[in-house]
């Protein structure tokens, strides 16, 4: 019966992506102390929400959903005072895995059979990326921990990063027509 | 190829963007560290996406086919490059179903008149496969014949994306592959008998008399007559020579017209359905005793064929038929916009219609004025009309079937057979009915 397991691929993807996305929300309400905590648990049912929103259908939704709970984790660091957390790697997965996975329920159209190698290649690529985001997560925070330099040219160094980033994505990820 | 990029670009560049400024201005690492793997996951992913290299050919097993038959499309691929994932989807037209329910026969709501032909835009079937550089794959896909009609096959649009769905590649053909889906015709064993016969030999016994089969009359014996016509038994009887007369077999000219201004659809076939399964069911059966058949096709589209006889008509006039499709004009159509050789004198005018354009009617009116042998075959919309709840719905039903009984009235009063005919009803039990109509009608007055 192809149509219902593609239906079940579907919602599978769907609420493992809400899934990923209440435990990235929940993180830092659970890690923050009282003052911030109001704060967070609304960021966090506002993630939640625009997470749902992301997995079931609009896909303008991914952006804003990543951004809140992006924000949360962000104003749980206020919380933490100097100590690095070390949560941090996982938290840039989860992002990762959430991204991708409503990408996915999104890609898995009732209508569309895909063939098995397909799936398959399409969730070892998921499980590559994963870990390779908990490994750079994890080499940033250590990297972090060198001394390099003054807060100068680290400021130089994160400017240039982004503003670079956001030329690549600019060019490369214009419509155009091959052959 | 048409390249486009995925939203999910935007989505992970402005969060890594908003995340490493964030930890810029938080002075701490961890920021950094959350947006690293959706930079690296943008940047690696465009880096090494390559446009995809393919080659597509799709080809049907056919062109003609009978409806219940299948068909089968053959879709080949080459592809140069590795394609992580390659969506195919293939535009089923309506009246074609393929694996999985795609496609299928037009739904519209019963008893709507103007429905759906075929030609109309269908549901598609579609696939997603992963291809090897340099790998060839054929893909077969089973489309089962629903409706007849003449439809275009090999509709295809591909999507090819790339390992990590960050660009997608777009791609549509069509490559028209022509398919006509012909009605199974029904076996009929009598049909409607015209009042006038041709000049050439057929399979109608003529009202006139000379040289045939069936015995007609006997009269005095004229010099040159055969003496194989003598009556010996009239002759002994009378004591002077008397022959026998006969029937001669002739063809006919028969004319189908085929009213396509309306198509009602019921829950299993529409009127228009019935038309023209009728329809070529009867010039089947025609052509096959050496009769002359024509079509009109009587609608929007007001398309005719002059008759013709053997194998080669029958293909021409099935060809003119499955183009057969409702066509929405407020033009005013009527007889002098059909060719006059199109309609014989003396040739039987066998008409399907479910007389609900008043255009059809006028035409069929003026038909019988011009004197033609005329039968009119009454497809009842009645019976794929949805039924009406409430006060006035079964009186406006009962209403309208006696409005129908009236036309008929008035056709069999100028001398033309009507018999209403509906869905449960087989088509030869119809002709019956039709015969026995035209034997109790007098001609109208040519």
């Amino acid at each position: 019966m192809p149509a219902p397991r593609r239906a079940r691929t579907r919602l599978a993807c769907r609420l493992a992506a809400v899934a990923v996305a209440a435990a990235l929300a929940l993180l830092p309400v659970a890690q923050t102390g009282d003052p911030l905590r109001p704060l967070l648990a609304w960021l966090a049912g506002l993630g939640l929400l625009l997470a749902a929103g992301a997995a079931w259908h609009p896909a303008a939704l991914l952006g804003p959903a990543l951004t809140v709970l992006l924000a949360g984790y962000t104003v749980a660091l206020l919380g933490l005072g100097g100590r690095v957390h070390a949560w941090a790697p996982v938290v840039g997965a989860g992002l990762l895995l959430f991204g991708e996975l409503a990408c996915w329920a999104r890609e898995a159209h009732p209508l569309v059979r895909d063939e098995p190698p397909a799936t398959k290649a399409r969730a070892a690529v998921l499980a590559a990326s994963v870990v390779t985001a908990l490994g750079l997560g994890a080499l940033v925070l250590l990297a972090a921990g060198l001394p390099a330099g003054g807060a100068l040219a680290r400021l130089a160094v994160g400017v240039l990063a982004a503003t670079a980033t956001l030329a690549l994505v600019a060019v490369a990820a214009r419509p155009t027509a091959t052959r | 190829m048409t390249r486009r990029p995925a939203p999910k670009i935007a989505a992970y560049a402005g969060v890594a963007a908003v995340a490493l400024l964030a930890g810029l201005a938080l002075g701490r690492p961890e920021p950094v560290a959350v947006a690293a793997p959706l930079a690296v996951l943008v940047v690696a992913g465009l880096a090494a996406a390559r446009d995809p290299e393919l080659d597509v050919d799709a080809t049907a097993d056919r062109d003609r086919a009978i409806v219940g038959d299948e068909v089968t499309v053959e879709v080949r691929l080459r592809a140069h490059r590795a394609v992580d994932r390659l969506e195919l989807l293939l535009v089923v037209p309506p009246g074609l179903e393929g694996p999985g329910g795609a496609g299928g026969v037009p739904r519209t709501p019963p008893g709507s008149p103007g429905g759906t032909g075929p030609g109309r835009s269908g549901r598609p079937w579609a696939l997603a496969v992963t291809l090897a550089a340099g790998e060839e794959r054929t893909v077969t896909v089973t489309l089962a014949c629903r409706r007849w009609g003449a439809y275009r096959l090999g509709d295809l649009h591909l999507r090819a994306h790339d390992r990590f769905r960050l660009l997608c590649w777009e791609r549509h053909l069509d490559l028209q592959a022509p398919l006509k889906v012909f009605p199974e015709p029904e076996a009929l064993r009598a049909l409607v008998r015209p009042f006038e016969t041709q000049v050439f030999t057929g399979s109608q016994v003529s009202r006139h008399r000379g040289e045939g089969i069936e015995f007609a009359d006997i009269r005095p014996f004229l010099p040159g007559d055969r003496p194989r016509s003598v009556n010996w038994r009239a002759t002994a009887r009378r004591g002077e020579p008397w022959v026998n007369q006969r029937h001669p077999e002739r063809n006919t000219d028969v004319v189908l017209f085929v009213d396509s201004f309306l198509d009602v659809r019921g829950q299993r076939e529409s009127t228009l359905d019935l038309a023209v399964g009728a329809a070529a069911s009867l010039a089947t059966a025609y052509l096959r005793q050496r009769d002359r058949v024509g079509l009109v096709g009587f609608g929007g589209f007001v398309q005719w064929l002059q008759p013709g006889s053997g194998q080669g008509a029958l293909y021409r006039l099935l060809d003119t038929l499955m183009e057969t499709q409702v066509f929405a004009t407020a033009a005013w159509k009527g007889i002098r916009h059909l060719p006059p050789r199109t309609l014989p004198p003396k040739a039987l005018i066998v008409a399907l219609s479910p007389l609900l354009d008043q255009r059809a009617v006028a035409a069929l009116f003026d038909l019988l004025a011009r004197g033609y042998d005329l039968a009119v075959v009454d497809i009842s919309p009645l019976t794929g009309a949805a039924a009406v709840d409430g006060e006035w719905g079964p009186l406006a039903m009962r209403l309208w079937a006696l409005q129908r009984e009236t036309l008929r009235h008035r056709y069999q009063r100028l001398g033309a057979a009507v018999v209403e005919w509906t869905a449960e009803v087989h088509l030869q039990q119809v002709l019956l009915e039709v015969e026995t109509c035209r034997r109790r009608a007098v001609p109208a007055p040519g």
